[in-house]
């Protein structure tokens, strides 16, 4: 039977392919050269006009607050691509993406603003036939915690449902979800305004306002939980007599890094004031070079060579300065609030400011407090996504799922748990990110989250993602996120263009990947 | 060849299946050795795919009875008869062509290191195993990690194959193999099947409409037609004659009348 021609195998034709091919058949490569290429128009096309430099990183796309701003917009759409990514992977489509972070966040709100309670009806009849509710549970007030927690029991219960709905009916989950999209975005409104209405108004408003401002709250001593603004708003002597109380090194430490920033405060108006000055200058100069006036050019250069102002002195470190900057250094007393809504790395971008003097705005003073939390819960997300769907058993069963559902339920694939539970995890990511936006900013509207399923999908698309199921990667889905992020602040940012550019060169982009990916997946299928 | 002495590993005994008032099956008696490669034959329609999809499980016979070596059984799922020992070969073979041939060999019984769908794959050990499994029956696969979508037609029924042996098939159900594949990719498979009957304890139940490759590989035969068992014997008991007309149920017209009344 073994025959020498046997020895050559079919399967051996397919090890020639060489190391840079392989390479380019990765299904993220395109996605990351646009990706790269956005990096640098964004870069350069933020380079200030006054600037003389090739250098992208000189753009204001990518100082301090830069990227502070563009990797929240960024980490935002990239915690539900995750939900819908993973969702597409295994052949289904949830658009109540956007619609669910709505209502979360306003479930979230009301929650924190007005309390919880499970209020059970019943007929009375006691004085004549009428209603009456029994009140099962009543929580007032909500900490977050709860808040969140109550939250994450309605909007999973209906990822699950709607899920549930799809494996059952086999209704393709473009409709159900379809459904979920206008039937949640109707319930947070309705529900907004019947809480908001005054018993004067005929519709209340649908948003959600004066909760506190959770993450910043803080203990202190003499005043118990407060608000660091408020706290920073107590009378002078109270200030003064929180700094006196402080240990010496802690006040020394403090106290230089207060003269560390008066002082720069102070020489960007130095500077500021120069310019100020310099300019008639200039202009007379100018005026002096158009009517050629030899003289009055020298006259004039040499002025502006010898232009001085006194500089500003730095203001003095006070008391009160150094209390309101302690209380600033005051951990949160609500840690689950500071994790979704508050700042992280703050030490580094302290760092990069005192001393690395870099993290520095016009006017002397420190640029970014730190990155937006969502980027960290962003990155968490990202990693538990790729290890489960790259590593585990839980991964090959969503691949296979969407690549191919017989397949996979003959193998004992328990195909309709896998989708459900993709359901409620992209109910989740829903979750999370309105979660981060309800803490940051302390309000709800039942407008938030309005085209968000869409540009997750897009997102994911981008990122390699093929829209039948079966194929894509959580890293693509990350490039994804990125392109659509970078794209609008890189349009923003070209000379003499629309803003709105953005969207048409997108929606090539969607196209265009879409095609490539197309490409891709016939190529593995063996159909080119 | 193995003796008729043994007890079969599968014995059927008056098994029938009726789909509403129709009857597909009436009455099969079959009788599987291991590592004998068993050729079900007959026409379409003839209840061949019914007589196996109650072997695995995936519905239950109306009356008769199922015998592995000995032991009656009731199959109320393909799981009950995969875990007896009845691996299924399905003609569109089960596998997902986008993802890589460790991850199909595996798929639904991937290795973990925590008895939980979360559990990290043994990746390497996977990928191992499923190269050692398939160099077994015949195919050399250069990279485990290559996806299935660029394997040949031969070599995804290898796969198949050796997966179903793998996960422990005493009784390995083949459902055309062949059918859709070319000369050269279906003497793959033939070779594939030769291999596994030589590894010796291995029941092979093999459907197929052509006669040359039946004749080829198969030791025993048995023909249906229109629900019934009209011939069977080892390849030394049938001359080649009675194997081509048996394989087309008999034909005569009256028969054909029934079936179509029938349907
Ligand atoms: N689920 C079912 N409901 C009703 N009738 C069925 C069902 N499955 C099969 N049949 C009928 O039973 C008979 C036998 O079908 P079966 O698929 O077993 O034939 P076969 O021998 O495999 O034919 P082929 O060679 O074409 O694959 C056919 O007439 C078919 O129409
Ligand atoms: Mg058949």
């Amino acid at each position: 039977m073994n025959s020498a021609a046997e020895v050559r195998q079919e399967s051996d034709r397919h090890a020639t392919k060489k190391p840079f091919a392989a390479i380019f058949s990765r299904p993220e490569i395109g996605p990351i050269g646009v990706m790269l290429l956005l990096f640098g128009m964004l870069g350069y096309f933020s380079i200030p006009a006054a600037e003389d430099t090739w250098n992208p990183f000189a753009g204001e796309g990518f100082n301090a607050l830069g990227i502070r701003n563009n990797l929240r917009v960024i980490s935002q759409l990239g915690i539900i691509s995750l939900g819908a990514g993973l969702l597409i992977i295994a052949g289904e489509f949830d658009l109540s993406i956007g619609s669910m972070i709505g209502f979360a966040g306003a479930c979230m709100a009301m929650t924190l603003r007005w309390g919880f309670a499970i209020l059970i009806p019943y007929i009375s009849f006691d004085g004549g036939i009428h209603l009456e509710f029994f009140t099962l549970i009543s929580l007032e007030p909500v900490t977050p915690i709860t808040a969140i927690f109550i939250t994450l029991c309605f909007t999973l219960t209906f990822g699950w449902l709607q899920g549930f709905i799809v494996v059952k009916t086999g209704l393709p989950s473009f409709i159900v979800t379809l459904g979920g999209l206008f039937f949640l975005r109707g319930l947070t409104e309705v529900t907004l305004r019947a809480f908001n209405k005054k018993p004067n108004q005929s519709a209340g408003s649908t948003t959600v306002t004066e909760i506190p401002d959770i993450k910043n709250i803080i203990n202190l001593p003499g005043h118990g939980e407060i608000e660091r603004q408020a706290a920073k708003m107590l009378p002078e002597t109270e200030l003064s007599d929180l700094a006196k109380s402080l240990p010496a090194d802690l006040v020394a430490k403090i106290t230089e890094r207060l003269e560390y920033t008066a002082q720069r405060v102070a020489d960007a108006k130095t500077g500021i004031m120069e310019a100020k000055g310099v300019k008639p200058l200039e202009n007379a100069l100018e005026n002096a070079i158009n009517s050629k006036n030899e003289y009055m050019i020298n006259a004039i250069k040499d002025k502006i060579a010898n232009f001085k102002i006194n500089p500003v002195p730095p203001k003095d470190v006070t008391e009160v300065d150094i209390a309101k900057a302690y209380l600033d250094t005051l951990p949160s007393v609500n840690q689950v609030a500071n994790f979704f809504g508050g700042d992280i790395l703050e030490p580094v971008f302290d760092w990069l400011y005192f001393p690395i003097d870099w993290n520095v705005n016009n006017f002397g003073n420190q640029f970014a407090p730190g990155l937006y939390s969502c980027v960290m819960i962003w990155v968490l997300l990202s990693i538990i996504c790729y290890i489960v769907l790259s590593r585990t058993q839980a991964g090959n069963w969503i691949y296979s799922t969407g690549g191919n559902l017989s397949a996979a339920q003959a193998n004992g694939v328990p195909t309709n748990k896998v989708k459900i539970s993709l359901f409620v995890f992209s109910a989740f990511c829903a979750t999370v990110f309105a979660a981060c936006q309800v803490f940051e900013v302390n309000t709800a509207d039942a407008a938030k989250g309005n085209l968000k399923e869409l540009e997750a999908i897009a997102a994911a698309v981008i990122g390699g993602i093929v829209m039948t199921g079966g194929f894509g990667t959580i890293l693509g889905i990350i490039v994804g996120a990125f392109i659509f992020g970078l794209a609008k602040e890189a349009f923003f940012y070209i000379p003499g263009i629309d803003g709105s550019f953005y969207r048409v060169f997108l929606g090539g982009v969607i196209v265009l990947s879409a095609m490539l990916n197309e490409n891709i997946r016939k190529r593995i299928m063996g159909n080119i | 060849m193995s003796q008729t002495l043994e007890i079969p590993l599968i014995k059927t005994i008056n098994l029938a299946k009726k789909f509403g008032a129709f009857t597909a099956l009436n009455g099969v008696d079959l009788e599987i050795y291991p590592g004998e490669v068993h050729a079900l034959l007959g026409d379409n329609g003839a209840g061949k795919s019914t007589l196996i999809k109650i072997l695995s499980g995936v519905f239950p016979a109306t009356s008769g009875d199922i015998q592995i070596e000995g032991n009656s059984v009731k199959f109320a799922s393909p799981r009950d008869a995969s875990d007896a020992g009845i691996g299924t070969v399905y003609q569109d073979l089960a596998l997902n062509a986008l993802t890589s041939v460790t991850r199909n060999f595996f798929l639904g019984r991937e290795l973990r290191t925590f008895n939980n769908p979360f559990g990290l794959m043994k990746m390497k050990e996977m990928d191992r195993i499923a190269s050692a499994e398939m160099a077994k029956i015949g195919i050399n696969i250069a990279d485990p990690e290559q996806p299935v979508g660029t394997m040949s037609g031969g070599q995804r029924q290898t796969l198949a194959i050796a997966r179903a042996i793998y996960f422990g098939a005493k009784v390995l159900i083949l459902d055309e193999p062949t059918s859709a594949l070319g000369q050269k990719q279906q003497m793959e498979v033939l070779k594939t099947i030769k291999r596994v009957q030589q590894l010796g304890d291995i029941a092979i139940i093999l459907i197929t409409h052509n006669e040359i490759h039946a004749r080829l590989i198969a030791d025993r035969f048995t023909f249906l037609s229109l629900g019934e068992v009209i011939g069977s014997g080892t390849a030394n008991d049938l001359a080649g004659d009675d194997i081509k007309t048996l394989m087309a149920g008999g034909t005569e017209i009256g028969d054909l009348a029934k079936e179509l009344e029938a349907v």
